[in-house]
């Protein structure tokens, strides 16, 4: 029992740790061209924010699954890289198909950014940190719920900060990426004040 | 770079050969975005906003419109001539929002320089609304710097 | 060998698993399967499902008019789906109204078939037919002005009233890789069933009239279909004032062709407006049409008429030579076709001159 409430505290510990402290986008700038590139409105954002969301908790989980029932069991841990890309990709396919079937209105919202999601390498990263750092089945839940929150949110303030910007008189080379790119700088500065906060 | 889906979907419309002759784009091979960004830095230059483009390209064509296709000379600047031609149909503008525009280009003569700009409806709404003055290689693609010197050359 | 080959293996295994439970759900869940169109209530129609409502419609030869080819950015696809379509998508709620919201209106090009649905279609689109045609003749009228005819191969036969509009399939060619529909007047006697005459003035760079001009040949098929619009000649005795410029001179030939077939005597004056006399047209079957009509004139009004044209007719504005013409037009009605800019100052004149407005009638280009 003791156990398992250290694993779900470690589980909101890690949830946590990976939306401050161990922001996906802002400390390892993993995702950072849609980040860049679907960050013009709120709207937009958020919408990729969730689909974001939504695919890299599941497939977290199911690669923590495949991982550790598939590749360990019969020693193939170096194909991991590609076992993780395929399984995100079947995913997905199948995720747009099902909600392409069932509600017009949630592939309107969510699935039209199902595409762009497949070759997200923050999504992969997810994967392959939650191998990396050992995480258990119930801590993995956590983290790639967590990191994809943390994804939504920095893509959700950059949104924010850029529709501000639209009518700022940006110097012409900087128009655009350019100061995303320094924007994003910055708030991984600011978010580099959490460290420390949590281990 | 990637493209968010409302972007992909407004390029494939405006690439697309179904509403006008060769589309919007022509053979640019830039993004809309870039093609708006990048002839929002030329109006920039000029220090002329596309409200005021606008607004001035208004005028001529409500100015012409009564005349039915003949000319007729600017009371505000005696040097340009204008007339409007009408044409059998309507274009509707390729941004998903209710919008049907007249087909009617609207020409404008600088009787000093000889040069000649001209317009059509929805080039106004399109370059008023949505910053978009087509991209190079459109049949109605408008340089902003040439409309510029026939309707401000004070600008320029 | 072994060492390389197994793990190979396994792995190609478990992408040909994942592949094949793809392969699956395309066939399962993608699949809609047959779906059933109720129309209007009385009509029954079998799909297949998973394609947008108006790609199957027009499949279907029945043809919901729109500008942009489904890309949802036009509006002009607008149905009533009373059940089966699920709720209204973003993508559709910019071009509705409150009334519309309320009524189930749909953007058909948005509406996915997914299961079954009962749509509302307006009656007067099912009398729309498509026609495979050939045209058989092309003939200069102006220096930017052509009359097309096109004889009917299948059906034979066309039913129309005088007034009345066709659309044009324009095809691929080089330069324009979709298909598109552009809408033309009948310029041709409605008694005459086995052939239609077009009068089409080129639009610059327009994508159909750009094909009617240089691509299409004597010969060539060609695809109609139709008809469309309500515009046509009232059923009264009172005098008529036709006004028209440009392109707008279809309709009218239309309407004069109808008036000697039914032998309606009424008086009409009719006005068309060139810019220059290069832009006149039609002049030998105009004065034709004097001679078999009674009360039928035909006044030929160019703005500026060139120095050395020798032109004899009216000079100005088609409106200003109205305004001669007339002192008081009470009693009187309105015909008119043209651009909008036309219509307008018309309209104007018109009224002024003492016509009703609810005498007013008029096909804008649009």
């Amino acid at each position: 029992m003791d156990n398992i409430n250290a694993e779900l505290w470690l589980m909101v510990v890690t949830l946590f740790a990976s939306v401050f402290t161990n922001n996906i986008l802002l400390t390892t700038f993993l995702g950072m061209c849609s980040f860049v590139s679907v960050s013009r409105e709120v709207k937009t954002a958020a919408g990729l924010g969730a689909a974001v969301v939504f695919v890299m908790t599941l497939t977290t989980v199911l690669n923590w699954l495949a991982y550790y029932y598939i590749l360990v069991p019969l020693h193939l841990e170096f194909f991991r890289f590609i076992l993780f890309i395929i399984i995100i990709a079947a995913f997905v396919q199948f995720v747009e198909m099902v909600i392409d079937r069932y509600s017009p209105k949630l592939y309107m919202a969510l699935g039209i950014f199902l595409p762009l999601i497949t070759v997200n390498c923050a999504i992969l990263g997810a994967a392959l940190f939650m191998v990396i750092r050992q995480y258990s089945f119930i801590v993995t839940i956590g983290y790639g719920f967590g990191a994809g929150l943390g994804w939504m949110m920095a893509i959700l303030a950059m949104a924010g900060i850029r529709q501000r910007l639209t009518e700022a008189r940006v110097p012409r080379g900087l128009r655009g990426p350019g100061i995303t790119l320094i924007i994003a700088g910055m708030m991984a500065l600011a978010f580099v004040g959490f460290t420390g906060v949590l281990k | 770079m990637k493209e968010s889906p409302e972007e992909k979907r407004l390029e494939e419309t405006l690439r697309s050969s179904q509403m006008v002759a060769g589309g919007f784009m022509g053979t640019d091979p830039r993004r809309p975005l870039e093609v708006i960004e990048d002839d929002e830095d030329l109006l920039d230059k000029l220090k002329l906003s596309i409200h005021t483009l606008g607004r001035r390209m208004h005028e001529l064509t409500d100015l012409a419109i009564p005349q039915m296709g003949n000319w007729i000379d600017d009371p505000r600047q005696s040097r340009l001539r204008v007339k409007a031609d009408d044409y059998n149909g309507s274009l509707v503008c390729p941004w998903p929002h209710p919008g049907s525009y007249q087909k009617r280009i609207t020409t404008v003569k600088d009787k000093n320089t000889g040069r000649i700009v001209s317009w059509t409806d929805l080039n106004i709404h399109m370059i008023e609304a949505h910053g978009f003055f087509e991209g190079k290689g459109a049949f109605f693609r408008i340089e902003p710097a040439q409309i510029a010197a026939i309707l401000f050359p004070d600008l320029t | 060998m072994m060492e390389l080959l197994v793990p190979v293996l396994i792995m190609g295994g478990i992408g040909a698993v994942l592949a094949s439970v793809l392969v699956v759900a395309e066939k399962v869940i993608a699949n809609y399967g047959i779906c059933k169109l109720t129309i209007n209530d009385k009509k029954e129609l079998h799909v297949q499902g998973g394609k947008p409502l108006l790609t199957v419609l027009r499949e279907q030869k029945i043809f919901i008019p729109s500008a942009c080819g489904g890309r949802g950015t036009c509006g002009i696809c607008k149905l009533k789906v009373l059940e089966g379509a699920g709720a209204i998508l973003p993508t559709e709620t910019p071009f509705m109204d409150q009334r519309e919201l309320a009524e189930n209106v749909r953007l058909s090009c948005q509406v996915k078939i997914r299961n079954d649905l009962r749509i509302v279609i307006p009656e007067e689109l099912f009398s729309i037919q498509e026609f495979q045609t050939v045209c058989t003749r092309i003939t200069d009228l102006t220096y930017d002005m052509k009359l097309f005819r096109f004889e009917l191969r299948d059906p034979p036969e066309i039913d129309f009233t005088a007034g009345q509009f066709v659309q044009l399939l324009c095809p691929r060619y080089k330069g324009s890789p979709e298909e598109v529909y552009r809408a033309y007047s009948v310029a041709s006697d409605p008694q005459q069933k086995n052939a239609i005459e077009l009068i089409i003035r080129r639009v610059p760079h327009g994508i159909c009239t750009t094909w009617c001009f240089d691509f299409l040949k004597q010969g060539d098929p060609v695809s109609l279909n139709g008809p469309y619009g309500q515009f046509c000649l009232g059923d009264t005795n009172a005098p008529a004032v036709f006004v028209a410029g440009g392109s707008g001179m279809a309709p009218f030939v239309c309407l004069l062709h109808h008036m000697r077939n039914k032998g309606i005597k009424r008086k009409a004056e009719y006005f068309f407006g060139g810019n220059t006399v290069k832009d006149q047209c039609l002049q030998a079957e105009m004065s034709r049409f004097e001679q078999q009509l009674e009360g039928f004139k035909f006044i030929p009004v160019v703005a500026r008429p060139e120095p050395d044209s020798g032109w004899q007719g009216e000079t100005g504005l088609v409106t200003d030579a109205v305004r001669r013409h007339y002192t008081d037009l009470a009693g009187h009605e309105g015909y008119l076709c043209g651009s909008p800019g036309m219509i307008d100052a018309s309209i104007k004149v018109l009224v002024e001159l003492g016509m009703k407005k609810t005498s007013i009638f008029y096909d804008k280009f649009s």
